[in-house]
């Protein structure tokens, strides 16, 4: 099986690796980079634990190939924070209570990471749409949707 | 890494489609297409498929954008079913179709999944969109492995449910489907694509590549709507799937088209004959459910809800398609 040169930036870092074509993304990510931070709940393509940006745009990195993402941008949760500050939605979910286990969180903030940069002014119905791809066995969402609201005040507080 | 390793191939990126054609020259049988892979690549853990060549075409320039042309609208095969769904004009031409498109799946499935993908989907089974081991315990069936079916045993022939929501609308709305093969390529009218043959599938050739899905411009003065099923929101494919096209000119009804989905092994459609249309809708609503109930042959293809409660479904929401367009008062 001929292997694959690949470049990427993970997390605005450049990386070049050697791999497979069947390697998956998530795996990529997990086992090569080492970046532990996005979790694999399924071998479906249900759970959407494995939620990254590829491009700007939510993905789920367990049924993407890591040559599919060659030349392109991968956002993880370990690039939210910025200098040891928490991004407003990781905090939002610190103070509204929007984890249990927290599998689900590191797909859950990416998915609304999207959502806030496409729509800084999400209602819950959007929000709501916006993390449908996301399973969470916990907390029955309610506090996840208040975790994104409140990113959203504080990313854009109103006027 | 994952229990459900993924089999081994070798992945073929052209630059471009004669590039990918020429792959297929001389490779197609042993060569799967590869658009977002949301389907094929969690069925290729369930060693649905093993192919030796994956041909990626989601990049291939030939493969996208969206255009008026012509008489034609233009949707190349690899834009991403949210490009399709969020697209401003697309929605206004033809809703049926983007409201589809959004139900496809969920929003991360969607920024990978492409039109065409949706378009060509396998059709699906509970015996069958399984893993390995697990059909295996069951002595695998006829679609894969085996040489019965467990869904209608003592036949020999396969009746997984095309599960695609597009093909709906894009039934009613006549479109038509491009084929490049090495060898040439044709337009096949999407109503003529798909066979009732859960094995077969449809008519596209193992070195043809679709690239693009064309609606006639005629087809943006409808109304229309999408109706689907299914147990769990953004996790579940479709379990009864409707799409209803109506055009009306003041009063007058003039024509209305029905496209299903989900409840056989290809999408199906009914256009309401025109002598019909001549008498006040609600002469002939009932009928036209009617005829669109007796389309729909769901079968034991899904234990999650039985074959009567999708056909009854089918009964609901064309009946709901029709009244909503028609401002016909809601059915008691
Ligand atoms: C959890 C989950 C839920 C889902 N729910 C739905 C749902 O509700 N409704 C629904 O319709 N689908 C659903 N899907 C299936 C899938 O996501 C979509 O159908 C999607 O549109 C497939 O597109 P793709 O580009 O990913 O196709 P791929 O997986 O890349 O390909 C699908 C098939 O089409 C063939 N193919 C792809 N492109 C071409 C081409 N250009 N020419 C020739 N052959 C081609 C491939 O060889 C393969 O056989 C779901 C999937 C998952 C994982
Ligand atoms: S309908 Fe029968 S042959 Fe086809 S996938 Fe289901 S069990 Fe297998
Ligand atoms: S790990 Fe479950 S969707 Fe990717
Ligand atoms: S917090 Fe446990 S799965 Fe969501």
């Amino acid at each position: 099986m001929a292997l694959h040169d690949i470049r990427l930036k993970v997390n605005g870092v450049e990386y070049t690796a050697q791999v497979e074509p069947r390697l998956l993304l998530v795996h990529l990510i997990r086992d090569v980079l080492g970046l532990t931070g996005t979790h694999i709940g399924c071998d479906t393509t249900h759970c959407g634990a494995c939620t990254v940006l590829l491009n700007g745009e939510p993905v789920k990195s367990c049924t993407v190939l890591a040559v599919q993402a060659d030349g392109g941008e991968v956002l993880t949760v370990e690039g939210l924070e910025r200098d040891g500050q928490l991004h407003p939605i990781q905090e939002g979910f610190r103070e509204e209570h929007g984890l249990q286990c927290g599998f689900c969180t590191p797909g859950m903030m990416m998915s609304a990471y999207a959502l806030l940069q496409q729509n800084p002014n999400p209602t819950e119905e959007d929000i709501r749409f916006a993390i449908s791809g996301n399973l969470c066995r916990c907390t029955g969402y309610v506090n996840i949707v208040k975790a994104i609201q409140y990113a959203a005040r504080k990313l854009h507080p109103p006027q | 890494m994952g229990v459900w390793y993924m089999p081994p191939f070798e992945l073929v990126q052209p630059r471009d489609l004669d590039g990918a054609l020429k792959h297929l020259a001389d490779w197609a049988t042993d060569t799967k297409i590869l658009a977002g892979g949301t389907d094929l690549l969690p069925s290729m853990r369930q060693r649905l498929f093993e192919p030796r060549y994956l041909l990626a075409v989601g990049r291939l320039p030939e493969l996208r954008g969206i255009a008026w042309e012509d008489d034609w609208v233009r949707i190349g095969a690899a834009e991403t079913l949210n490009a399709v769904a969020e697209h401003p004009q697309l929605c206004q031409a033809f809703p049926a179709l983007t409201e589809a498109a959004a139900s496809v799946a969920a929003y991360n499935i969607r920024n990978m999944g492409t039109l065409g993908g949706n378009v060509c989907l396998d059709t699906r089974c509970h015996w069958y969109n399984q893993s390995y081991f697990w059909r295996k315990g069951i002595g695998f069936c006829l679609k894969k492995d085996g040489s019965v079916c467990h869904v209608a045993p003592g036949g020999r022939q396969c009746w997984a449910a095309y599960s695609g929501d597009t093909a709906a609308a894009l039934v009613a709305l006549e479109a038509q489907l491009r084929l490049v093969a090495p060898t040439g390529e044709r337009l096949v009218p999407v109503r003529e694509f798909f066979l009732n043959d859960g094995q077969r599938r449809f008519v596209l050739r193992p070195d043809e590549i679709l690239t693009e899905v064309r609606i006639p411009q005629w087809m943006a003065g409808y109304q229309g709507r999408y109706f689907k099923y299914r147990i769990r929101q953004a996790v579940d494919y479709p379990l009864v799937g409707v799409a209803v096209l109506v055009r009306t000119s003041g009063p007058r009804v003039l024509d209305v088209r029905v496209g299903l989905t989900a409840v056989n092994p290809m999408p199906r459609y009914f256009d309401v004959p025109s002598e019909w249309l001549e008498d006040p809708p609600e002469a002939w609503v009932e009928r036209v459910v009617e005829a669109v109930v007796r389309l729909a042959r769901p079968l034991k293809t899904s234990l999650l809800v039985s074959p009567a409660y999708r056909q009854h479904l089918v009964r609901v929401f064309t009946r709901r398609g029709l009244r909503s367009l028609l401002a016909l008062p809601t059915a008691a």
